[in-house]
């Protein structure tokens, strides 16, 4: 399609009516920084912006103010972690991880916690809890079939050198897939947040494998969690 | 506020500054919410809604130019998008995925833009405009805007054949820009 075709799409494309088959070339187009389309999008674009502002005005409660500011400069909570919300309790072990690292790293897993809040916003998302008297290791996994996996945990078994935690989703046809490997914090408790569109399972397991994880389980999965319809 | 004290905000969240962050939410948190509000319609998910597109926003400020981009707009948005993919994912209509948003959301495409258009006094003259659309025109609008329906969707949704549903989104957008050029000098 020329310019020229793709101009009459500038509208229908910032405000989200494209069909996918049809945003995909112009979208592609905008890729190549065209200089007549790329304008004209940015046009359209603050038209649709332009349009928020005819919203009528609500006020937020004044705790939204705090949870955004908390999420850039947390603060550390006395009390059990673990009694907490497990959303709130998965997102503060997350903040308070990168209050310890230096900024390239913190960079880093606030990218993390971005994508785990993606995960826990996301109503289709199932959690389920883990951990018996006989199996201490103790925690919860939610996962989206959009977003992805966030695994939380504590009392994790010490790892022999060279070996790692691999998570496993199972769907209904029962073969595991792998969700990658993720090592243990000195106090043997774990957040490990997997990007991506899975299939939904019907189980989650956590094996011990070798460092650069396995296609299977090698070992018999120490943490086994149906995941309810 | 002016186009300077967001270029400076832009720079501060580029160095972030936590304050920065207050300051972004002090000036965009209101409008942000009522429009993440007003597609969700649901003051809990909101919260979570506000929350993460501020976060996004704190992530991505490294790759927003201060001197050339609209703060405002690019926040809105993102805000919009994350509404729209949550109704979408609540509805089960994920044949848009987010990387469709993220392209549309990049700091690139803010640049240039007239950063005022968010002012108070412009919120009559959109209401105005909308108002002089056809019932059509402004059902497409809204459908699309607060929604997130693709043509298609319309089509299916109104019983009206795909090309009716293409002439009312391109006509009221027409009107729109027509009646809202001056705000956002489209």
């Amino acid at each position: 399609m020329s310019c020229e075709e793709l101009q009459e799409q500038y509208g229908a494309y910032a405000l989200g009516t494209l069909d996918r088959s049809e945003s995909g070339e112009l979208r592609e187009h905008l890729e190549t920084n065209c200089a007549n389309c790329v304008p004209g999008v940015r046009k359209a674009l603050s038209l649709v912006t332009v349009l928020s502002g005819g919203v009528e005005l609500k006020d937020p409660p004044k705790r939204l103010r705090k949870r955004v500011l908390a999420l850039v400069n947390p603060v550390v909570v006395k009390g059990n972690a673990w009694q907490l919300g497990w959303s709130l309790a998965a997102l503060l072990a997350i903040m308070l991880l990168a209050v310890a690292i230096p900024a390239k790293k913190q960079a880093e897993d606030t990218a993390r916690l971005e994508q785990a809040l993606s995960v826990l916003n996301d109503p289709a998302a199932k959690d389920v809890s883990f951990g018996t008297a006989e199996k201490p290791a103790r925690g919860r996994v939610f996962v989206s079939p959009t977003k992805g996996v966030v695994f939380i945990a504590a009392n994790l078994p010490k790892l022999d050198k060279g070996r790692a935690f691999e998570l496993w989703t199972i769907p209904a046809n029962g073969k595991p897939v792998p969700q990658g490997t993720f090592q243990a914090e000195a106090d043997a408790t774990a957040v490990y947040v997997r990007q991506g569109a899975l299939e939904q399972p019907v189980a989650v397991a956590v094996s011990v494998e070798p460092e650069g994880g396995s296609a299977q389980p090698t070992t018999t999965p120490f943490i086994v969690s149906k995941i309810g319809s | 506020m002016s186009g300077q004290y967001d270029e400076e905000l832009a720079r501060r969240l580029q160095r972030r500054e936590p304050q920065a962050m207050a300051d972004l939410y002090d000036r965009f948190g209101r409008l942000t919410y009522s429009v993440i509000l007003a597609i969700v319609r649901d003051s809990g998910v909101a919260e979570d809604l506000v929350q993460e597109t501020f976060l996004r926003v704190w992530n991505r400020a490294q790759a927003f130019e201060p001197g050339k981009g609209a703060l405002g707009p690019w926040l809105l948005a993102i805000a919009r998008n994350r509404a729209i993919d949550y109704i979408r994912s609540v509805q089960s209509r994920m044949d848009r995925n987010s990387y469709e948003f993220d392209v549309r959301e990049h700091p690139s495409l803010f640049v240039d833009m007239e950063r005022e258009v968010l002012n108070t006094d412009h919120a009559r003259v959109i209401r105005a405009a909308l108002a002089k659309l056809t019932d059509n025109q402004r059902k497409v609008i809204e459908l699309a805007y607060y929604e997130g329906l693709s043509q298609s969707e319309m089509a299916e949704r109104l019983g009206q054949p795909l090309g009716t549903v293409k002439t009312w989104v391109r006509s009221a957008l027409q009107l729109l820009r027509e009646d809202i050029g001056q705000v956002v000098s489209a």
